[in-house]
């Protein structure tokens, strides 16, 4: 909601891996402002460990990631608090605190880090989570919440406290056809009425399709980008052909 | 004192002459704001703060109108910066007043995030003015969006939400069946583990030979530098404390004995049992747990694998296997920690091993070695057995490990005076 560059997000030559393995080398891409991004390829091809560089809960090898325009890597104390309160994360499984209701969840950002009245938590905890339509579920325990419940409650504590990027990390995975449409009409209502910056780490084509302005396209052989650009477009004229088979759901 | 730069950072030159204060300004400038005004008070001798120099991040305006109404005009930052202290004043300034109607202009806002709404929402459903009917106006289209999502009634649901609470004959009642429920998993555990047992004796082929050299490595050769340092400063400290007391006697020199007896009949086996539950017993349970949480236990049963002959057997063994070894170390540890006491006390190292030598017997070894096998066979059952009770979640698999921590010493405490009580009797 601040006013900030076209381009949220620049990746510049980044080479990413665990120890001696490198996953992805050079790597150089840009997420606009307000665009649902999908980072998409085969199982392994590192679209997890990007997106773990890309919201510095890991160092690169080489290269850098700039979120409006600091380097997420190099930051340190405050700087970096800066920076991490302008995006929120979406884990593969939630990642709730079990031991508090969602709302206490939704709360637990605002309670560190502002110094709001205890009607002013609630309320602003009370209206994400009507924002993600688990208002009635407000005192539940993780454990009695369902998958995609767990990961409607995960996206309104990821947006307690305003923040103009969302990273979110296979949000489809594990939830059956109906409740996956239902967080893809959140997540582009979500990017439509507040226009929060979606980054999306899935191989779920049909959420693809559904909520991505653009996508690129991880390729394991060369440790790269295969492809960039909108999935629809990319599904008919990507220069490779595994990528027009991939997005066409076409066995090699 | 200026605005501050681009990066932040504001300047600030203090001038004045000596007796002014100066060094008491020093200390008290984090309590000043940035953009604050000083002047220098001369009655007090002080730097005082008087008038903001900038302007606050968010400003109001309370215009009252014809027949008790009101417009409240907002400008600036409505953020979770400035929200608070707005909240506040707003609060005082509102109180007491009998307005039939308020209106609320926010078109001036420059920037409001959620906090700001939350404070706007509060005024306008009534919250700081309950007689009057508030109207609010000038939210952009994306604001009004979100404005939609807060409710009032949804906050009066969550501050009349009480969490569950039993009552004491229920909280008996559960506990008592929850224990019922544990003793019949204990029943249960114990029968399929000795068959199991029993089966990989007879056939040894049924056991997972390789598991259990893997479980005996890193349980029990890995422990040994830890049980040993362990042992060492115990003996040490027992060998420091009961020469005093015997030097009165006249009996130092059976510090050795004593020293001896202990270590191999009791310390021994107990500390390296204590260090087993501790180390391994834990991570027994916290395994075993993960795989459960994992369901990685559902997948053996539903390949037809029994948990108790796949991972709990291997651990038994391998647990009762390697006890009486970590006893042994313990035991020579104790004792060599009590030799260089024994030399600083004056006593050659040949008089400290033949006293040794005399105090102790087969009798005492057996005793050590024997209560170690029940205690290796205890740590590693229980400790499976807890993991194999962890419920649902990552909490769980806490819960059981500190709950097989807190059952093999309890049981190892009560096996150990179990020994003591038979062992008197046969000697007696």
């Amino acid at each position: 909601m601040n006013e900030l560059p076209a381009s949220l997000i620049k990746v510049r030559d980044l080479t990413i891996g665990y120890g001696e393995r490198v996953v992805l080398e050079n790597v150089n891409f840009e997420v606009r402002r307000g665009e649902v991004f999908a980072i998409l390829g085969a199982s392994g091809s590192g679209k997890s460990t990007l997106l773990k560089h890309m919201i510095g809960l890991l160092p690169p090898i080489r290269g850098e990631v700039l979120i409006s325009g600091a380097n997420i890597a190099d930051a340190e104390g405050a700087d970096k608090t800066r920076i991490l309160r302008k995006f929120g994360v979406l884990y593969q499984g939630g990642a709730l605190f079990g031991s508090l209701t969602a709302v206490e969840n939704v709360r637990l950002p605002l309670d560190e880090f502002t110094e709001l009245s205890d009607v002013a938590k609630d309320l602003i905890a009370l209206s994400k989570l009507r924002l993600v339509g688990l208002e009635s579920a407000a005192t539940r325990l993780p454990a009695d919440l369902s998958g995609g419940m767990q990961k409607r409650a995960a996206i309104a504590r990821a947006l307690a406290l305003d923040p103009c990027i969302l990273f979110l990390d296979e949000p489809s995975a594990g939830l059956d056809p109906i409740t996956s449409a239902g967080l893809d009409a959140l997540i582009r209502g979500l990017a439509g009425g507040l226009g929060i910056t979606f980054v999306v780490v899935t191989h779920e084509l049909p959420s693809i399709f559904a909520i991505a302005d653009r996508t690129i396209v991880l390729d394991p052989t060369t440790r790269s980008i295969a492809a960039e650009g909108a999935p629809a477009y990319l599904r008919e004229h990507a220069p490779q052909q595994w990528v027009r088979q991939f997005l066409n759901r076409e066995a090699a | 004192m200026r605005r501050p730069d681009r990066n932040g950072q504001c300047y600030l030159w203090v001038k004045g002459e000596t007796g002014q204060g100066i060094q008491g300004f020093l200390r008290s400038i984090k309590l000043l704001r940035c953009g604050s005004r000083l002047t220098y008070n001369s009655d007090q001798r002080i730097w005082m703060p008087t008038t903001n120099t900038f302007d606050p991040p968010v400003r109001w305006d309370l215009r009252t109108g014809p027949a008790n109404s009101a417009t409240l005009i907002f400008e600036g930052d409505l953020d979770a910066n400035s929200t608070p202290s707005a909240w506040a004043k707003l609060d005082v300034a509102l109180a007491g007043t009998r307005f039939s109607s308020l209106e609320i202009d926010v078109s001036g806002l420059s920037f409001c995030d959620s906090a700001g709404l939350a404070l706007l929402y509060h005024i306008s459903s009534g919250g700081m003015t309950p007689n009057a009917a508030v109207r609010l106006n000038g939210l952009n289209a994306e604001l009004q969006h979100l404005f939609q999502s807060y409710s009032a009634q949804d906050l009066r649901a969550l501050q009349a939400h009480e969490p569950a609470r039993t009552s004491l004959p229920e909280e008996v009642g559960s506990a008592t069946w929850a224990w019922l429920v544990d003793l019949r998993q204990q029943i249960d555990f114990i029968g399929e583990v000795t068959v199991s047992l029993l089966a990989g004796l007879f056939q040894p082929r049924l056991m997972r030979w390789s598991e259990v050299m893997r479980v005996f490595e890193v349980a029990g050769v890995n422990a040994l530098p830890i049980v040993s340092l362990l042992t060492f400063l115990v003996g040490m400290v027992i060998a420091f404390e009961s020469a005093q007391p015997l030097a009165q006697l006249g009996a130092q020199v059976f510090v050795a004995n004593l020293l001896g007896l202990v270590m191999s009949r009791e310390l021994g086996p107990v500390m390296a049992a204590i260090m087993l539950a501790g180390r391994s017993g834990s991570a027994f349970a916290a395994e075993l747990g993960t795989m459960k949480v994992n369901e990685e236990i559902n997948a053996l049963r539903t390949m037809g694998l029994s948990p108790v002959r796949f991972l709990v057997v291997p651990r038994i063994m391998a647990g009762v296997l390697l006890a009486p070894v970590l006893t042994i170390f313990a035991m020579y540890a104790g004792l060599l920690g009590g030799v260089p006491v024994l030399i600083g006390l004056g006593f050659p190292l040949r008089m400290v091993l033949r006293q040794v030598q005399l105090g102790l017997h087969f009798g005492d070894l057996a005793e050590g070695l024997s209560k170690s096998i029940v205690f290796g066979l205890i740590v590693a059952s229980v400790s499976c057995l807890r993991g194999l009770q962890t419920g649902e979640g990552p909490r769980a698999v806490g819960e059981s490990t500190t709950r097989s921590v807190v059952s093999s010493i309890l049981l190892i405490i009560l096996a150990d005076a179990v020994f003591a009580v038979v062992i008197y009797t046969l000697r007696s």
